[in-house]
């Protein structure tokens, strides 16, 4: 009886010891949000891999002022006139996006769907990819020689494109997008259809969480070309879901099957123009 | 001898704790909240962990809790926004989760199901850790406590810089609205 009364003490003795012995341990690994890279869907023309949460919605609207910046009485070439563009996003799933896009240039209509394929995240060289592909069509076209208007269903008026978009970020400060893109009838003019090969590049800093500075760049590889490749060099400026980019630039279209057939300005001879997007992420459900 | 066996029974029961997980297949909700000219900040995420240990119906007895929040989860209502958030005001790839761990000083039943409680402990945020007091709101039913409390942290505190939106700096006062429900945990 003695021992057992031992044993009972000692055991009413050690037990607070371990009572408080926790099973909890926490996870080993710990779930992470998507990769985002860059913060806007797009660059200044080209895209980038980001793709807007399900459900949401962007508007664009963009400019690209005709006169160069150093045109007489044009307010460094404010005064217009101006290629138009506008936009509508939405996003069907958090990987799939699709945009209907118009701009006064031909009054071209774009059709876009953009994929994020692959996302790798890593300290220092995360990864994103996205594929994009699209349509445009010109309704309003007259031929060059004759003046005469085009048949809005002809098919010269046609045009398809696609791309594959890299993007990646160091030092957390600066991205890095690369995008080769095909163009089918990047000449719209030509009795034959003419193609593009394209690899666009465009480097972003974001200096602060609202301000960033970036130079974008698409050069023909192959294909038919307009006059220069295009560059453009500007701002961003982000607050909340709203993003203003200005630049200057020497292409004066943005549709992307206008764009990437090529630039109209020689830089060289410091011929640039104003342009600008805004772009708005709005959400209503 | 048999006397004895029922002493020891009696005693394991008396002094046996219960420990409560977070049930991560329920539907838990934490928010950040800040008043903003124009539009509210909101952030939201549903990755909570952590557990409640106590040893009596009291809930205070050996109170022990610790609850931790994944940062990197935090959704503000537009995705692009969120690696913003999380990269320049957040800085989640040092300070991975928030976290509270403290111990229920105060438990007072308000009807058969419903507790009032008050914890104290210490809240950690971007590598700043500062003590607190949280009420609670606990409803008991079968084997789970749906928990639910908000409080307040400001900002500075914890050495955050105050985002802006619309060129407007939110309310640096940030209101945190925890519902989530923790589920007794069954050693095997």
């Amino acid at each position: 009886m003695k021992t057992s009364l031992i044993i009972f003490v000692l055991i009413v003795w050690t037990i607070p010891l371990f009572a408080q012995d926790i099973s909890w341990k926490p996870e080993e690994s710990m779930a992470t949000g998507p990769v985002n890279l860059f913060h806007s869907t797009i660059a200044v023309n080209l895209p980038t891999a980001e793709t807007l949460k399900q459900n949401e919605f962007e508007y664009e609207i963009s400019h690209r002022f005709i006169k160069t910046v150093d045109a007489n009485k044009a307010y460094f070439g404010i005064d217009g006139p101006a290629t138009i563009r506008m936009a509508l996003s939405y996003a069907i799933t958090n990987d799939l996006m699709i945009t209907y896009g118009r701009s006064n240039q031909d009054d071209n209509i774009d059709f876009r769907v953009k994929y994020k394929a692959y996302q790798f995240a890593h300290k220092t060289f995360p990864l994103l990819i996205a594929l994009q592909a699209g349509g445009a069509w010109n309704t309003e076209v007259y031929e060059p020689i004759t003046n005469e208007a085009r048949d809005l269903t002809d098919t010269k008026n046609f045009q398809y494109y696609g791309q594959a978009i890299f993007n990646t970020m160091i030092v957390n400060k600066v991205g890095i997008g690369m995008v080769p893109s095909y163009l089918y009838n990047s000449h719209i003019y030509s009795d034959d259809p003419e193609y593009s090969f394209t690899m666009g590049g465009y480097i972003q800093y974001y200096l602060s969480a609202m301000f960033s500075f970036y130079v974008e760049t698409n050069a023909t590889v192959t294909g038919w070309r307009q006059d220069y490749n295009p560059i453009a060099i500007g701002i961003e400026i982000e607050t909340g879901g709203h993003f203003f980019k200005i630049f200057v630039g020497n292409s004066h279209v943005m549709n992307p099957s206008q764009y990437l057939a090529g630039g109209d300005l020689n830089i060289k001879d410091g011929e640039w123009r104003l342009g600008f997007d805004i772009t708005r992420i709005l959400k209503f459900w | 001898m048999k006397i004895f066996y029922i002493l020891i029974f009696s005693v394991l029961t008396l002094v046996s704790g219960e420990e409560y997980h977070v049930d991560k297949s329920a539907k838990n909700e934490v928010k950040f909240i800040s008043d903003a000219p124009i539009e509210n900040f909101e952030g939201v995420t549903d990755q909570i962990d952590g557990y409640l240990y106590h040893e009596d119906d009291s809930l205070t007895t050996k109170s022990q809790l610790y609850f931790e929040v994944n940062l990197n989860t935090l959704d503000t209502g537009i995705g692009l926004r969120n690696r913003h958030m999380r990269d320049n005001y957040l800085h989640t790839d040092k300070y991975p989760t928030t976290y509270y761990k403290g111990k229920i000083i105060k438990a007072e039943k308000i009807d058969a199901d419903s507790i009032n409680v008050i914890s104290e402990g210490t809240i950690f945020i971007h590598g700043v850790e500062k003590p607190i007091k949280v009420k609670a709101k606990m409803f008991h039913k079968e084997d789970r406590y749906h928990i639910h409390c908000n409080f307040n942290v400001k900002l500075s505190d914890f050495n955050i810089e105050i985002p802006s939106i619309m060129f407007y700096k939110i309310n640096e006062n940030m209101d945190l609205q925890l519902d989530f429900y923790i589920k007794l945990f069954k050693k095997n």
